[in-house]
C-alpha cells in the first residue's frame, strides 16, 4: 500500500468525517498528536476527543475495510496520522472503494 | 403553625398516585417487589433483528395484555401504550380516574410528558418500506403520524381532559423534568392536579446509537463496578400524580411522598460526554437540596443516574462526592439500571417513582450487577440485596445527552418547609430571529409585520440563503447540525440586545428552551438509511447524539456556555409559543433567572415531500390556496426575572402580560387592552382559527397581522411573531401585542406590555 497516498486519504478523512471546517488536509502533520491537548514543545494537537475517536474508527473500517480494537490498542494506534497509516497498511488489507 | 397548615402563598406538591411499565411489570404492584428482590429484567432482544449489533441485551417491558378503549394499532406507537397504562395506573391510584380512564370529578388536571423516542420504533418500520420502495407514498406520509405530542394526544383521547398538556424533551432526564414542569403548575394554582411522567420504548435508533456509541455492555450492565462496559437499553414509562398539599388534604387524599425539591442546569461541557470532575452535577444536586430547604444532613438515600458507563458513574460518583460533603460517608446509593435497563426519556419518571417507593415503604434498593466497586465510584454502594431502613428524604439524579442534569428530592411529607406559590414577574430583554430578509433584533424585528417586507411565498421557500459561517467559531461549532446552527446565530444576537444595557449576563444563570415540531427528521432518517444500507456496524456515533429533539438546545447550551435550566418543548405548529411559554413559567416559578427560548425548524426535504403527498392526495375543492413550500427559521426571545434584570441594571424591552394556552385557550379570559389604538395582535399564521380567537377576545378592535408573509411558513414562527412583538412593543408602535398561534384546534396567546410606565400583569394567576 503507498504510504504517503494512504496518509493524504486519512487526512481528508478526518477533516470530512470531524467537520473540521476549513482547515486544509495537507496542512495536518503527519506526526501531529491527534486527540487531547498539546504538548509542550510537540507540534500542536488537533486536539479530537472520544466521539471523534469512535466517528474516525468507524469511518476508517468503511473506507478501508480495516477494524481498529477497543480499547487502550487503539490508543497507540490513533496517535497520529503515522500511526494510523502504520496500522492500517499492516493491516494488508486492499482499500475498499467507499459506497 | 399547625403541621399540616399551609399559610397563604406557600403550599407543598404531593405524589398522590403512581404508575409503573417496566421490564419488572406492568404496574407498580408487579414492578415494586421484584425490584426489592434484586430480579433483573434484561435479556436478549426479540422485538426486532439484531444482527451485527455491539449488544442486544435489554430490559423489554410489555403491558401485560391490557389496551386502551377503541385500541387501535396505527394510532397508538409502544410509546404511548406504555404511557397510557402507567398514567392510568396513577390516576387510578390518585382517585382522579376510574379503571375505564373515566375521570371522578371536574378538577382541572394538567398532562406534561417527557420522552425521546416518541413513535420513531414505529417510524423506522416506515423508513424500511421507503428504503425498499422510495415511492411508497402511504408510508411516507405516516411518517409524520407519531411526533413526540402524538403521546400527548392519545392520552387526551383516553385518559383526559386536561386542560393543558406540555411535551418535553431532555433526553435523558426528560421524565424527571416532566415532574418539575407539573410541580410550577401546581404552584401558580392554574391546575389541581398533574399527570406528570416519562416514556421511552426501545428502537433501532436508539440501540444502534448507543452501540455505535460503545456505551452499551453485551452482558448485562454493572453499574459501579471496575469492569462496568457500559448501559443495557430498557424501556417502559412512570407516570405520577401529583397535587398540591392543600387540595389533597381538603380532599382527604394521602401523599406516597413530597417532591420537596428539585433543580435543573446544564453542564454546557460535551453533546455525549459528562463533565468529568462532577462540578456541574454537583451544583445541580446543591441547588435542589436548597429548593427543599434541606441539607445533605437529611438525606437517607440516592438513586443514582448511575448507567454503568464508565464516564457517568465516575463523574456521578465525583459529584456526589462534592455535593454531600461528609455525609457521602453515610449515604447509601444505588442504581436501578441493572434491573430495569435504561429507559431514557423515561427513566427520570421511572425513579422518581422508585425514589417515592423507597421513602414510603423504608427501603434501600440495590445496584444488582455490582460486585466489585470500582476505585473510581467510592460510595455507600447497596450490593445483592435491598436494606429496610427509614428513609426521610432520597435523590433522584438524572443525566442526559447534551449536559441536561436534572436532580429531584423526594421525601415523607412535611420533612422541609413548604415551597413558596408567588410568581415572579418576567421581563423581556433582547429577542433575535433569522428569516429570509436575515437577522433581525428585538428593536428591528417590527418591520416584519408592518407589510413592508412581505414576499411572494417562493421567495420564502427552503432554506435560508444567509451564510452562518461568518455568525460562527467554526472551530467550535463543528459539531453543530444546521438545527443548532441557526439557534447558535439567534441566542448570541438576543444575548447581545439583552446585554446592551446593564452588566452582562452570567452563562451559570442562563438557560435555554428551544421548541421543535419533529425534531430531527431528515437526518434519523438518513440514519436510519445508513443502517439499512450497511448494517449497525457503520451506524454514526457523531450522529446519533444529534438526533434526539433536545440536541440543538445541548449544543447551543455548550456553544453558548449557558448553564441554567435547559430543554426542549414539542407542540407542532406552536412550538415555539410552547417553549416560551415554558421559560416563563421556569422563571416565574423560580427555576431560572434567565432563559433564552424560542424554536427552530429546518428545511426539510421528506416534510415537503409529505406535505405534497398530503396536497395531492386531498379532494381539488379542499386545496383552499396554492400549495406552499415550508421556509426554515429560528427565533428567540431573552426572559429574564424582574429581580434579575433589576439586580444587573439592564432594560426590559417589554414585560410578559398574560398568558392562556392549549386547550384551555380562552380568549376571552385575556385582560383586553386598556387602550385598543395602541395594540397589535401578532398571528403567528393568518388562520380563520386565529382570527376567530381574536374576534372573541378583547382585542378584536386592534391591528391585527401576521408573520407569516414576511417570514415563509413553518411550524417555529410563533417565536418569530414573540420577536415581532418585542420590537412592536420597544419601539413603541404598540403599548400593548398580543401573540395568538394555535395549532389542531389547542393554542397559546401570550400579551407583551410595554415597560413605560412599568404597569404589567404577572403571568395569568388563577383564582382557585
Amino acid at each position: 500500500m503507498d504510504l504517503p497516498l494512504l496518509k493524504n486519504d486519512l487526512k481528508a478523512l478526518i477533516v470530512k468525517e470531524l467537520n473540521l471546517e476549513g482547515r486544509d488536509p495537507a496542512s495536518i502533520d503527519d506526526r501531529a498528536q491527534l486527540f487531547g491537548p498539546s504538548q509542550e514543545g510537540a507540534i500542536p494537537s488537533l486536539g479530537l476527543d472520544s466521539l471523534d475517536a469512535l466517528q474516525l474508527a468507524m469511518s476508517i473500517e468503511e473506507k478501508f475495510g480495516v477494524r481498529i480494537p477497543e480499547g487502550p490498542e487503539a490508543r497507540d494506534i490513533f496517535a497520529s496520522v503515522d500511526s494510523i497509516a502504520t496500522y492500517v497498511a499492516s493491516a494488508n488489507v486492499a482499500p475498499k472503494p467507499s459506497v | 403553625m399547625a403541621r399540616g397548615a399551609v399559610a397563604a402563598g406557600e403550599d407543598r406538591i404531593w405524589l398522590t398516585g403512581l404508575g409503573l411499565v417496566t421490564a419488572l411489570g406492568s404496574d407498580v404492584a408487579t414492578t415494586w417487589p421484584r425490584l426489592v428482590a434484586g430480579d433483573r429484567g434484561m435479556s436478549p432482544l426479540t422485538l426486532f433483528g439484531t444482527a451485527g449489533q455491539r449488544s442486544a441485551m435489554v430490559a423489554s417491558a410489555d403491558l401485560g395484555g391490557v389496551f386502551p378503549p377503541g385500541y387501535r394499532p396505527k394510532e397508538w406507537s409502544r410509546t404511548s401504550l406504555f404511557a397510557w397504562k402507567a398514567a392510568r395506573e396513577a390516576m387510578v391510584g390518585a382517585g382522579l380516574a376510574n379503571i375505564d380512564g373515566e375521570r371522578l370529578d371536574g378538577r382541572r388536571v394538567g398532562l406534561v410528558i417527557g420522552g425521546t423516542t416518541g413513535g420513531m420504533y414505529e417510524t423506522e418500520a416506515l423508513l424500511a418500506d421507503l428504503h425498499a420502495n422510495p415511492n411508497r407514498t402511504d408510508s411516507l406520509v405516516e411518517m409524520i403520524s407519531q411526533p413526540l405530542t402524538a403521546t400527548g394526544d392519545r392520552l387526551s383521547g383516553a385518559l383526559g381532559p386536561f386542560c393543558r398538556v406540555r411535551s418535553l424533551c431532555s433526553a435523558c432526564s426528560s421524565g424527571a423534568n416532566a415532574l418539575i414542569v407539573g410541580a410550577l403548575w401546581l404552584l401558580s394554582g392554574e391546575v389541581d392536579a398533574v399527570v406528570a411522567g416519562g416514556t421511552d420504548g426501545i428502537c433501532r435508533l436508539t440501540l444502534s446509537g448507543f452501540n455505535a456509541l460503545a456505551a452499551t455492555d453485551p452482558e448485562r450492565c454493572r453499574p459501579f463496578d471496575a469492569s462496568r462496559k457500559g448501559l443495557n437499553l430498557g424501556e417502559g414509562a412512570g407516570f405520577t400524580v401529583l397535587e398540591r398539599a392543600s387540595t389533597a388534604r381538603a380532599r382527604g387524599t394521602k401523599p406516597v411522598a413530597e417532591l420537596a425539591g428539585w433543580a435543573i442546569g446544564a453542564e454546557a461541557h460535551h453533546i455525549t460526554n459528562p463533565e468529568p470532575s462532577g462540578a456541574a452535577a454537583a451544583r445541580v444536586i446543591s441547588r435542589c437540596l436548597r429548593r427543599a430547604g434541606l441539607s445533605p444532613a437529611d438525606v437517607d438515600y440516592v438513586n443514582a443516574h448511575g448507567t454503568a458507563t464508565p464516564l457517568n458513574d465516575a463523574m456521578e460518583a465525583a459529584g456526589l462526592r462534592l455535593a454531600l460533603g461528609e455525609h457521602v460517608e453515610r449515604i447509601p446509593v444505588s442504581s436501578s439500571k441493572g434491573q430495569v435497563g435504561h429507559t431514557l426519556g423515561a427513566a427520570g419518571a421511572v425513579e422518581a417513582v422508585f425514589s417515592a417507593l423507597a421513602v414510603k415503604e423504608g427501603i434501600i434498593l440495590p445496584t444488582m450487577g455490582l460486585e466489585q466497586p470500582d476505585d473510581a465510584c467510592r460510595l455507600v454502594h447497596v450490593m445483592h440485596r435491598a436494606h429496610v431502613s427509614p428513609v426521610r428524604a432520597a435523590l433522584s439524579s438524572s443525566f442526559g445527552f447534551g449536559g441536561m442534569d436534572t436532580v429531584l428530592l423526594l421525601t415523607v411529607p412535611e420533612l422541609g418547609p413548604p415551597q413558596a406559590t408567588a410568581l415572579r414577574r418576567v421581563a423581556v430583554t433582547g429577542a433575535a430571529v433569522l428569516t429570509p430578509h436575515g437577522l433581525d433584533d428585538g428593536s428591528g424585528a417590527s418591520t416584519l409585520v408592518d407589510g413592508s417586507r412581505d414576499l411572494e411565498p417562493a421567495a420564502a421557500a427552503g432554506a435560508l440563503a444567509i451564510d452562518l459561517t461568518p455568525l460562527l467559531d467554526v472551530g467550535r461549532a463543528r459539531r453543530l447540525d444546521r438545527p443548532a446552527r441557526l439557534s447558535a446565530v439567534v441566542v448570541e444576537r438576543a444575548i447581545a440586545e439583552a446585554q446592551a444595557t446593564g452588566s452582562p449576563l452570567d452563562g451559570a444563570d442562563v438557560g435555554l428552551v428551544l421548541g421543535t415540531a419533529f425534531g430531527s427528521l431528515d437526518p434519523s432518517a438518513a440514519f436510519m438509511h445508513r443502517l439499512f444500507e450497511k448494517g449497525p456496524r457503520f451506524a454514526s456515533p457523531a450522529e446519533f447524539p444529534n438526533l434526539v429533539p433536545s440536541s440543538p438546545v445541548g449544543h447551543v447550551s455548550i456553544y453558548h456556555g449557558l448553564r441554567a435550566a435547559s430543554l426542549a418543548t414539542a407542540d407542532l405548529g406552536t412550538s415555539g409559543e410552547s417553549a416560551v411559554v415554558q421559560a416563563i413559567e421556569l422563571i416565574a416559578g423560580g427555576e431560572a433567572g434567565a432563559l433564552v427560548a424560542g424554536s427552530v425548524e429546518e428545511a426539510s426535504n421528506l416534510i415537503e415531500r409529505i406535505r405534497f403527498c398530503l396536497y395531492e392526495g386531498a379532494p381539488e375543492e379542499t386545496r383552499s390556496a396554492p400549495r406552499r413550500q415550508r421556509s426554515e427559521g429560528a427565533a428567540t426571545l431573552v426572559l429574564e426575572a424582574e429581580a434579575h434584570v433589576r439586580a444587573r441594571g439592564g432594560q426590559p424591552l417589554a414585560w410578559i402580560g398574560a398568558v392562556s394556552m392549549w386547550s384551555e385557550l380562552a380568549p376571552e379570559s385575556l385582560p383586553p387592552p386598556e387602550d385598543p389604538s395602541a395594540a397589535h395582535v401578532v398571528l403567528a399564521h393568518d388562520s380563520a382559527d386565529a382570527r376567530v380567537l381574536v374576534a372573541r377576545s378583547g382585542w378584536a378592535g386592534a391591528k391585527c397581522t401576521s408573520v407569516a408573509a414576511s417570514c415563509g411558513d413553518h411550524e417555529g414562527l410563533g417565536a418569530a411573531a414573540l420577536v415581532a412583538a418585542t420590537a412592536l412593543v420597544a419601539r413603541g408602535v404598540a403599548r400593548e401585542v398580543l401573540v395568538i398561534g394555535t395549532t389542531q384546534g389547542r393554542g397559546y396567546a401570550i400579551t407583551l406590555v410595554s415597560p413605560d410606565p412599568a404597569s404589567p400583569a404577572l403571568p395569568r394567576v388563577a383564582t382557585p
